[in-house]
């Protein structure tokens, strides 16, 4: 009795944010929150002022309507709050929604509410839920201040711990545990936890779990084996459609692929992403119709989403270009501008599909004064270009004849991703799309051994003990390629190694700072960068 | 916007607008000189409930029809599960001078989708308010490898023409007595979506049970 009064009080102690478009509603639910005994309640009529209420401050629960009418929705609100960190550690998101049907889960969204609440609900009810999330939430704490920091094998190894102790509520923690493990890159532990929990019940989200495993572990047939029957067995689980469609895709069967994100965008078709995703996919397979539809509905799920990006303007120009309406891409281009106003990617796309239109209206001179506006514009980026755009960039050039620029940049894209088989795929693509004379695998295999050879080279000098020699080695070859992330790592790595026998130097600090800054902000969740991190912190402990 | 979007949009409105209803009627309660239309209170507020069951298995319905609905299993606690159903209701029943009670081993758990289960337990204890005399009661168990999910009573019981019959009645909308077997339709529904190594979930309709009236069984596999 004790313990349930003291969580009670937690829950009047909190502060809330109730976010409902019906003024009675809000009064209504603000009314059951007093009869709890909680004082500090601040009341939001749509999506718009939900954010900037979350703005001012920090609630520790947001009770948010699903449906707000026009403007955001809850789902637009809950990505937002989460993705730009405006509600923090340890608060709380609960969608209220008027069907008991989970649909909005199961698409594809990045980030899901902490719990759903069904409308009508009691006051009793809303005390019980609060109380019940509370509680497990402190549970968990220490795992999601692991998790936010992006500490996966920590978080993996503190969910073991409650695994080992708790009798309660096993198989939510490991449905997290096997999550954690699958973004940490422990592949093999992580369909452990699935096969295990399959072998227990059939569960679709541990179906979802071993496909993603088979597909992250490069076994894309059995991969498409699991996501077909899960879709067939769950024709409602449009999760299973994204990654069969992302397996299909790898394959290089990219036709069947659209076809089954399609099915997807009939069950569910207010996911953002989803479209997005369907868009690129049509464009790819030539289909203009379908990638104008696709993306004209992103870009409107756009203007209230935090995943608007001029890549949906620009594919859906290139999508009216495709269909022969040049004039009109323009036209959307203009709007981008004007919608992204100021920002390098937004010019750079611009300048790139203007160049497209104009090429295919037979305009030369206009064409080849867009690329040389692209060029620049994308070499004012700088060094963190993200390797998409050099890919845009390639294939623009490609298309536009500039075979050699487009050879320089594919080159560019391979060096600083040798490691990552996806952005390799896509290179290949691309070289068979734009008819380059050249052959896509050694092309690819060529540069790849070059840099594997490399950092070899380096690691054995390393072990060798000739650390002089293998910094110079690494720091030339990231001057080269500073994109790319093993030999941004090697070189943090090799520099930790040097300053343990001679002691910190702060030239060097500087330098190691760098290098996994710059692997940090490209791919903050890799595991090797956590490893070379901890060595860091180490040496600077033993320093001290 | 098609149909559905029309449809999902609509029920939205209807629910927040019975919600409203039924907050506003479960605060005359609290009022003192409501006496006399307690009666008449307490049917507005069971027939409002029943409103917004049926909406909500219309709608869920609807979506199955359309391949729109697959059940999201996971693992949860009955107890946990009853405990709420019983928080939900609880208002209805005291107000109807019926006793709504849940039994089942606190660490029993199963695998079910929470939110469609929901859906049936609160439309079976809808109904079972109606027919109860004085207790209505939510029990759960393993049988044979499902989860048993009951809702019983101490009423008259089912009539005869729909006992049974487990899957064999009802296949279709039947209209008896002036009313429509809709929910018994839903939970044969959301049933069948539990499926777990070959094994399909299903239903059962009986009499007798623990407290002699109807007795009412949501299997899981």
């Amino acid at each position: 009795m004790e313990s349930v009064n003291f969580r009670r009080h937690e829950i009047e102690s909190k502060s809330f944010l109730v976010v409902d478009d019906f003024g009675d509603m809000r009064s209504m639910i603000k009314g059951m929150l007093a009869t709890i005994g909680v004082t500090d309640i601040d009341l939001a009529a749509n999506g718009a002022d939900a954010v900037t209420a979350m703005e001012k401050r920090r609630y520790d629960i947001v009770l948010c309507d699903y449906n707000l009418g026009a403007g955001k929705n809850g789902q637009q609100v809950l990505e937002e709050a989460r993705h730009r960190e405006l509600i923090g550690l340890g608060s709380m998101f609960i969608m209220v929604t008027a069907e008991n049907t989970r649909e909005i889960v199961m698409s594809a969204v990045e980030y899901e509410p902490d719990a759903y609440l069904t409308k009508p609900f009691t006051k009793d009810l809303l005390r019980s839920r609060l109380v019940r999330l509370a509680g497990k939430q402190k549970d968990l704490e220490d795992v999601e201040h692991a998790v936010r920091s992006k500490e996966f094998e920590k978080a993996v190894e503190l969910l073991d711990e409650k695994l080992a102790v708790q009798t309660r509520n096993l198989g939510e923690l490991t449905k997290l545990k096997a999550e954690f493990c699958l973004r940490a890159g422990s592949h093999d532990k992580a369909e452990a936890v699935y096969r295990e929990a399959l072998s227990r019940h059939d569960l679709p989200w541990a179906r979802l779990g071993l496909g993603r495993v088979l597909y992250a572990t490069g076994r894309l047939d059995e991969a498409k084996m699991v996501f077909d029957e899960l879709s067939r067995d769950n024709p409602g689980f449009t999760a299973a459609y994204d990654w069969l469609a992302r397996t299909l895709r790898s394959m290089n069967r990219h036709r069947d692929a659209q076809a089954t994100l399609q099915k997807a965008v009939e069950l569910s078709p207010q996911a953002i992403l989803r479209q997005k995703a369907l868009g690129q996919l049509a464009l790819h397979n030539e289909d203009h119709d379908t990638a104008e539809r696709a993306l004209s509905h992103a870009v409107k799920l756009g203007h209230h989403s935090v995943y608007k990006e001029p890549l949906l303007y620009a594919g859906l120009a290139r999508a009216k270009a495709g269909k022969g309406a040049g004039e009109q891409g323009l036209k959307i281009l203009a709007e981008m501008e004007k919608v992204f106003r100021g920002q390098p990617t937004s010019a750079l796309y611009s300048a790139m599909v203007e160049g497209e239109i104009h090429s295919a209206a037979g305009r030369t001179q206009e064409a080849e004064d867009c690329l040389v506006r692209a060029g620049e514009l994308y070499r004012a980026i700088g060094d963190e270009v993200p390797a998409h755009l050099t890919l845009e960039l390639a294939r623009t050039s490609g298309k536009l004849g500039n075979h050699e620029q487009a050879k320089a940049l594919l080159k560019d894209a391979v060096r600083n991703n040798h490691a990552e088989t996806e952005l390799l795929r896509e290179v290949g693509d691309l070289v068979r799309d734009l008819n380059m004379d050249i052959d896509p695998e050694s092309f690819i295999g060529d540069i790849r051994k070059e840099i594997v050879h490399l950092n070899n080279r380096g690691v054995q000098m390393a072990r060798a003990g000739r650390l002089q020699e293998a910094v110079g080695l690494f720091e030339e070859a990231a001057a080269a390629m500073p994109g790319n992330k093993v030999v941004n790592l090697n070189c943090a790595r090799v520099l930790i190694m040097s300053m343990r026998e001679t002691g910190l130097n702060r030239a060097h600090l500087e330098k190691v700072h760098e290098f996994l800054n710059r692997v940090q902000r490209a791919d903050p969740e890799n595991p090797q960068l956590r490893r070379v991190q901890n060595m860091y912190q180490q040496l600077v402990k033993e320093s001290a | 916007m098609n149909f559905a979007d029309v449809m999902a949009s609509s029920i939205h409105d209807m629910k927040n607008s019975l919600w409203m209803v039924i907050n506003t009627l479960e605060s005359l309660d609290d009022v003192p000189g409501t006496e006399l239309g307690r009666d008449q209170l307490c049917l507005l507020r069971q027939e409002a409930k029943r409103l917004n069951t049926n909406l909500i298995e219309l709608l869920t319905l609807y979506k199955m029809e359309n391949g729109r609905v697959s059940a999201d299993v996971r693992e949860s606690y009955l107890s946990e599960f009853f405990e709420e159903r019983v928080l939900e209701n609880e208002a209805s029943a005291r107000a109807l001078g019926i006793a709504l009670d849940w039994e089942c081993d606190p660490d029993l758990h199963g695998f079910f989708d929470e939110g469609l289960v929901m859906g049936v337990v609160n439309s079976l204890i809808g109904n079972g308010l109606r027919y109860a005399r004085s207790r209505l009661m939510l029990s759960g168990g393993e049988e044979d490898g499902f989860l048993a999910i009951r809702v019983e009573d101490d009423g008259e019981g089912f009539p005869e023409a729909m006992l049974d019959s487990g899957d064999a009645a009802g296949q279709g909308i039947e209209w008896l007595q002036g009313r429509t077997h809709l929910g018994i339709y839903f939970a044969r529904m959301v049933a069948g979506l539990h499926s777990n190594k070959g094994l399909k979930g299903r239903i059962h309709i009986g009499n007798g049970g623990s407290l002699g009236g109807g007795s009412f069984t949501i299997l899981l596999p």
